[in-house]
């Protein structure tokens, strides 16, 4: 089956053809076995699985099909999501927050109030300033600022929407990368991804809704919970894949079993799960049909796009990448493959970003700029590749961290670090968008002349979070979902759209 | 008139009611808990509470509420609603005033009630699960259903939601429900033959007995225990090394089977090391708090990771034990329950004072001697008893058991020429020097110390006091080739504390970067006992030979002596290295206070297990209900604070927890049999068209449970049913077949050896547990790192399942296994194999629908092996023919393969 190519297909054409979908395939499931079921019990259900207020649809919800499409609350300017986290916090004064005036401060003692009343993770006593390890430069036509550390991104600063006063309440990365993941800092909650594929379904149905790829050689601080499903349903929970080894664990049939006979044996299998939800209508037993059916689908499409190495030698050249190797660049490439492919929502993970000057590895002016070396060229090809696809338009691109770092130089214990390093900085960072109903070469937001506290367009977390599911069409006061005895939602209490960035 | 009449009327009916019903809701009390609480915790307490008191004011605890705010005056006035400021700006116009803050208004009844509360007396209530636990009274219910007390609360509240129990579960339902539950395995079949040909009406009963007592039971209900426990074989961090620490989980499954009770287990894990003539068994019982995590990584700051771990114990306490998430209180008040942010640090205070400090080695570590070392050690204890005092022999039993009391190196500072080694030991290069603050000497006159060097004749002076000072050793440190070696010196009897200086010089180390010797601990001591008497060289002798033996270890808890004695603080906002004001250990004041004013880890232990704790007995109720229903009785097993759901059956719940005291005596294996025996257990599971319509979740019972089997039930029952199960059990972890490329752990070369033999095939929980990379099949279904106190695992259902169970080599060998037996003891006909398999794993008959979908799956299968023999090699894992092929086994094979992928057999039912 040749993959539906999304490019340039007008989005309200789209939501249209979705609801159409929608209608035929219960059209279609009213003549099998399974739909009957599936049937039964959405008129079985009204109060549970069908029209509920913690569903965003207003429409029946298929517990035997939950990754089908959904039409979200308005035409959205984005079909699927790539966010990109650095996990550690990558420094902003180093990339992409201009701070001549630190430069001048630098070695100098910190003065008292920035300190009075303020925690941090590591700085104790009075730190030096230090100032920016990295030139800037203006770039594009817009002239945005943005240091020698990302040569390539400089090139197509024109697309990217850059917010320089991103705020956060959490200083440790485990519970800074949940708020920004799932907006709160304690385990539990979805992610956004399994919020946006609760809400908007998938468009291929033979691969994973949500996916998540990591690299840097570890899971983030905060483990699998950054894509977890929290209270929604587990399938909406994100799927780790490799990108070397087997892409998926146990994804081969054992050797001797041809995808014929799998077939047969998930028709066995599920042909008497059939037959045991007629027995005990147990929704659950439904659910497992589907699991089976969908893990048989991923099972044909899974290997086959995780695979780069059929991509032409200039995508290699341009994303640097390297095929059978676990890399960030690699796993850059698979993000385009997936959205190619209709993937809902892909989640990348590279670690290593924790500049506090203990070693050179971790120090601003040697390991930050190794780790940019990685991340630059893929990056920007990404957006380049994305652009030359037609996909851009309809791919939001988000790149961020949980936090920023500090503009004094770390003195872990009181004590003069080895190298320059910088401690966790939660009042204010960089992130940057792209693409899918983003405005391009655009800055937004602003820190005083250090980059210690925010004077304008302070973006909180929620705001970011609003901020995508707007674009995907969502209200994310209305995105919610019934737990604990109250609607919960992904921006909680919070939340304000960035309406000067969006296109 | 009669249009003009009608209207006075009807405003006189309207003055009526609406009088009527003023006066009716004037009399009733509001309700704190019901009424209050929640709008305060929806609607206020995220700015006025725990974390923020904007304002300066803030509801979370009376005090708080009725004192004066920022604004100069209180915002509650008890009895005056129209002068509370809390009234005015929850109705006021004006938007920068109105409460909530940019958010909706309250709605108008739940303004009303506030008023009414504030009109009442403003009176704060206490949350249900920290009243204590009192009997209850039955609800008035009769129906011959009801089997037990159980019964009659369920019916009870099934009757007010117009539902109606269902039938008992048919028989071998009800089996494979039992067996499964109470030892996570099938019944063998000798149990399921007597149960499934007993017809008498006491066969169910026996049934559960015989489960109760098979030792798979213990297996099993220790699996619950170990999540919450964090119990791993690793050390946990970036390294994440190994720790011997797997004689604790043998310690916990033997517990479980011999029903150890539930206050005593308790006490042991918390405090066994302080309970009188505590010995091996109870030092290992308290193992459970040293599952908490050590950072084994250079540069870490061991304080500050000895301290992460005291923090940990403290949270798991609560969460294990106590049912709260006490985690918040730790860097604040808790902002929806009654805790204080000292509360935290006075609870912590309680675990303070242990000898672990986050070392290299783990120390404390019990020393398991093999019996004829432990007889030594008898004979060793029993000269000193004679030849100086009990006293001293409980001090050397103790240090040999454990090398404590021991002053760890990593203690040292002032370093000159000198360093703690990867932040693990004392080390001095040539001439080089440190110091070893505040040694508590007290007229000590020997020193026992560990050190390791490779190099011959390096001279180690200790000075007093200064580098200058007086010297109180001198000794030319013996070559000890790289290992670890015991060394004793006699010192002058010197009275008090001091600071000692250690200066090495080696007159053949020109290298100044090169580390002479390193350190590990160091103890203050006097001679053995009993000098010049016959026997003494013996026993001597005995004692070194038992100090020096290399033995295996468990890590344990050990209490500081008064010498050694830690200093709680409060944190501020959490941050140890911001101490506050000082703490003694105490409990939370909103609960039961200290049983008999002990303060120290035995004292805990007590208060914890002391039925005046409401919350104690009120967690395990509940997790044992969820681990039978799916679902606890308040669903939220982690918390069951202000925050966490409301049980369902209150009473019931109540009930479960004072019989579980006062009449089981904290009995598991009792309180199991009570729950098991009810009618509402020994429902049937099918889902009822109105029961699905009323209660989908199945949150009132009108039907059994019918919950996905858990990670360790899924792969346990698998193997026991394709033939594969060792029952040998205890001992060190083993490694199943595993993939590839799991385990990446930079600075760790440790790697999965698959086990041989039978240690393939052992029950999961004996499955090396490795914190950063658990057995994969583990983490899909949904059992956690361990890394913290898991206190509920949330069952999913997603396609990484179907294809674990489908295509993973170990769920392979288990169907190649399972076919070969339906092939041997099945029949000679393929539909008596299939009834064999599917009978085998079911207990129940293979239906006409069910045989039909199996037999197109062989026949299929046959149809493939007979085409391609090489593939039917593959299935079954045969390399080389001789000959002769299998296409019937090898069908068998996928068959298998489907049977152990079906739903049913994935459930308890």
């Amino acid at each position: 089956m040749k993959p539906k190519h999304w490019a340039n297909k007008p989005l309200s054409r789209e939501a249209g053809h979705r609801v159409l979908q929608h209608f035929t395939r219960r059209h279609f499931i009213r003549e099998s076995a399974m739909g009957l079921g599936a049937l039964a019990l959405g008129s079985i259900l009204p109060g549970c699985l069908g029209k509920k207020e913690g569903n965003p649809l207003g429409m029946d919800f298929d517990p035997a099909h939950p990754m089908l499409p959904r039409a979200p609350h308005f035409p959205g300017r984005a079909r699927s999501v790539i966010f990109i986290h650095m996990a550690g916090a990558p420094s902003q004064l180093e990339l992409f927050s201009y701070k001549p005036e630190l430069a001048k401060l630098d070695g100098q003692d910190c003065p008292p109030s920035l300190l009075e009343g303020k925690k941090f993770a590591f700085i104790r006593g009075v730190p030096k300033m230090l100032g920016p390890q990295a030139k800037f430069s203006q770039h594009g036509e817009s002239g945005l600022w943005l240091s020698e550390n990302l040569p390539h991104l400089s090139t197509v600063v024109d697309d990217m929407a850059l917010l320089n006063a991103v705020t956060t309440d959490q200083f440790n990365h485990a519970p800074a990368q949940l708020l920004m993941q799932t907006g709160t800092p304690r385990q539990g909650r979805p992610s956004i991804g399994a919020w946006v594929t609760y809400g908007l379904g998938t468009e291929n149905q033979n691969l994973p809704g949500f996916v998540v790829l990591t690299s840097g050689g570890n899971n983030p601080d905060a483990g699998k919970s950054v894509w977890g499903s929290g209270f929604l349903p587990s399938v909406y929970q994100g799927v780790q894949c490799r990108s070397a080894g087997d892409p998926v664990l146990f994804i081969k049939d054992p050797q001797g079993m041809d995808r014929d006979l799998r077939r047969a044996s998930i028709d066995a299998i599920n042909k008497i799960n059939q037959q045991e939800y007629e027995e005990y209508k147990d929704p659950e037993i439904l659910s497992r049909i589907a699991q089976y059916e969908m893990a048989y689908k991923m099972q044909i499409s899974v290997p086959g796009v995780m695979d780069i190495a059929d991509e032409p030698a200039y995508i290699h050249e341009m994303y640097g990448t390297e095929p059978g190797q676990s890399s960030f660049a690699n796993n850059v490439l698979l993000a385009r493959k997936l959205v190619e492919k209709g993937v809902r929502f892909i989640q990348l993970f590279d670690w290593g970003w924790d500049t506090h000057g203990d070693s050179a590895g971790n120090a601003v002016d040697v390991g930050l700029i190794n780790k940019c070396r990685k991340v630059d060229k893929p990056i920007t090809a990404l957006l380049l590749d994305l652009k030359q696809r037609g996909l851009l338009d309809e791919t939001l691109v988000v790149w961020g961290s949980e936090f920023g770092r500090t503009p004094m130089q770390e003195n872990r214990e009181g004590k003069q670090m080895p190298f320059k390093g910088r401690d966790h900085h939660a009042e204010a960072f960089s992130i940057w968008m792209a693409g899918g109903g983003i405005k391009g070469g655009l800055t937004y937001g602003e820190t005083d002349e250090i980059g210690y506290s925010i004077t304008s367009g302070k973006t909180e977390v929620y705001d970011i979070q609003a901020t995508i599911l707007n674009r995907l069409g969502f209200d994310h006061e209305k995105l919610t979902y019934p737990s604990q005895g109250r609607e919960f939602r992904l921006t909680d209490l919070s939340g304000k759209v960035i309406h000067p960035i969006l296109a | 008139m009669p249009l003009a009449r009608k209207p006075l009327i009807l405003l006189l009916l309207v003055v009526l009611v609406t009088g009527m019903s003023c006066l009716l809701t004037r009399s009733r009390k509001v309700d704190f808990n019901a009424d209050i609480r929640p709008i305060f915790n929806k609607k206020c307490i995220s700015c006025h509470g725990g974390v923020k008191q904007k304002g300066g004011f803030s509801v979370l605890f009376r005090e708080e509420a009725l004192a004066n705010t920022e604004s100069g005056k209180p915002a509650i006035i008890p009895g005056k609603p129209d002068e509370s400021e809390l009234i005015r700006r929850l109705t006021i116009d004006d938007p920068e005033e109105r409460m909530p803050y940019k958010h909706d208004a309250l709605a108008n009844e739940e303004i009303k009630l506030l008023r009414r509360w504030i009109q009442q007396g403003a009176e704060w209530g206490t949350h249900w699960a920290y009243l204590p636990v009192e009997k209850q009274r039955l609800p008035a219910v009769e129906d011959k259903w009801i089997r037990n007390d159980i019964d009659a609360y369920i019916l009870h509240r099934l009757h007010q939601e117009h539902l109606n129990p269902s039938a008992e579960a048919d028989k071998a339902t009800l089996l494979r429900r039992a067996s499964l539950d109470l030892t996570g395995l099938p019944p063998s079949e000798a149990i399921a033959n007597a149960f499934l040909s007993d017809n008498s009406p006491a066969a169910y009963d026996k049934l559960l007995d015989q489960l109760l007592a098979s030792p798979a039971y213990g297996e099993k209900w220790a699996s619950l225990w170990l999540d919450l426990a964090r119990y791993a074989d690793t050390r946990g961090y970036e390294a994440d090394r190994g720790r011997t620490i797997w004689r604790y989980r043998d310690w916990v499954i033997k517990a479980f089977n011999e029903d150890k009770s539930y206050d005593r287990f308790l006490l042991e894990q918390f405090a066994g090391d302080l309970l009188p003539n505590a010995g091996e068994a109870e030092y290992i019982a308290t193992a459970f708090h040293r599952n908490t995590l050590t950072n084994d990584e250079g540069g870490t700051e061991n304080e500050e990771f000895r301290t992460a771990a005291v923090i940990d114990r403290v949270n798991t306490s609560w969460s294990a034990v106590l049912g709260t998430s006490f985690n918040c209180v730790q860097c604040h008040a808790h902002p929806y329950d009654p805790f204080r942010h000292e509360d935290y640090y006075k609870f912590l205070a309680f675990f303070n004072n242990t000898r672990d400090e986050d070392t290299e080695s783990e120390y404390p570590l019990w020393r398991h001697y093999n019996s004829a070392d432990s007889q030594r050690l008898e004979k060793v204890v029993k000269w000193v008893r004679e030849n100086e005092s009990e006293k001293r022999a409980a001090e050397l039993r103790h240090f040999l058991n454990t090398w404590q009391p021991a002053i760890n190196s990593l203690q040292c500072d002032e370093y000159v020429d000198a360093a703690l080694v990867s932040s693990w030991h004392a080390g001095l290069r040539n001439n080089g020097t440190c110091r070893l603050p505040n040694v508590p000497l007290e007229g000590a006159t020997e020193l026992l110390f560990r050190y390791g060097t490779m190099r011959p004749g390096g001279k180690w002076t200790v000075t007093l006091d200064s580098l200058k000072g007086p010297v109180v050793a001198s000794y030319i440190l013996p070559n000890s080739k790289g290992q670890w070696n015991l060394g004793r010196l006699k010192i002058p009897a010197i009275p008090g504390r001091h600071h000692l200086y250690f200066h090495y010089y080696h007159p053949g180390i020109n290298n100044k970067e090169e580390t002479g010797v390193l350190f590990e601990w160091f103890r203050f001591t006097d001679p053995f006992p009993g000098k010049g008497k016959p026997g003494y060289e013996e026993n001597l002798a005995s004692f070194i030979a038992l100090m020096e033996a290399k033995v295996e270890t468990t890590p344990v808890m050990v209490e500081n002596p008064p010498s050694l004695f830690r200093r709680s603080f409060v944190f501020e906002r959490g941050n140890w290295l911001v101490p506050a004001n000082e703490v003694e250990p105490d409990v939370p004041s909103v609960l039961n206070p200290l049983p008999n004013g002990r303060k120290d880890r035995l004292g805990l232990a007590e208060w914890l297990i002391d039925k005046k704790n409401p919350l104690t007995s009120r967690t395990l109720v509940n997790r044992v209900w969820e681990q039978l229903f799916g679902t606890g009785l308040a669903e939220t097993l982690e918390d069951l604070g202000s925050q966490g759901l409301p049980p369902s059956h209150p009473e019931l719940l109540d009930h479960l927890a004072y019989t579980l005291m006062n009449d089981h005596q904290w009995s598991l294996k009792r309180f199991l049999k009570t729950l098991m025996s009810s009618a509402t257990y020994r429902q049937s599971s099918i889902v009822l068209e109105e029961g699905l319509r009323r209660d989908p979740l199945n949150r009132f019972y009108a039907r059994g449970p019918r919950i996905r089997l858990s990670a360790e039930q899924l792969r346990d029952q698998a193997l026991a049913a394709s033939g594969l199960l060792s029952s040998k059990m205890y001992g060190p972890s083993v490694m199943p077949y595993q993939p590839e490329g799991i385990w990446l752990s930079p600075y760790n070369g440790d790697k999965w050896v698959m086990s041989e033999g039978e240690d393939q095939y052992r029950r999961s929980l004996y499955t090396y547990w490795k914190r950063t990379a658990p057995y994969p099949s583990m983490v899909t279904f949904d059992a956690g790192s361990r890394e913290v106190c898991l206190p509920r695992r949330i069952r999913t259902n997603t396609p990484l399942q179907a294809l674990t169970t489908l295509n993973d080599s170990a769920w392979v060998v288990m169907a190649r296994s399972l076919a070969a037996n339906m092939s041997k003891k099945g029949g000679a006909s393929v539909r008596d194999q299939l009834k064999w398999g599917y009978e085998h794993l079911m207990f129940r008959k293979l239906d006409k629908a069910r045989e039909e979908a199996l037999q197109i799956l062989y026949n299929e299968a046959l149809q493939r092996f007979r085409r391609e023999p090489k593939a039917g090699r593959e299935i079954l894992g045969i390399k080389e023919t001789n000959g002769k092929e299998q296409p019937e086994l090898a069908a068998l094979t996928v068959v298998a393969n489907a049977l152990l992928n079906l739903d049913e057999w994935l459930t308890k039912n």
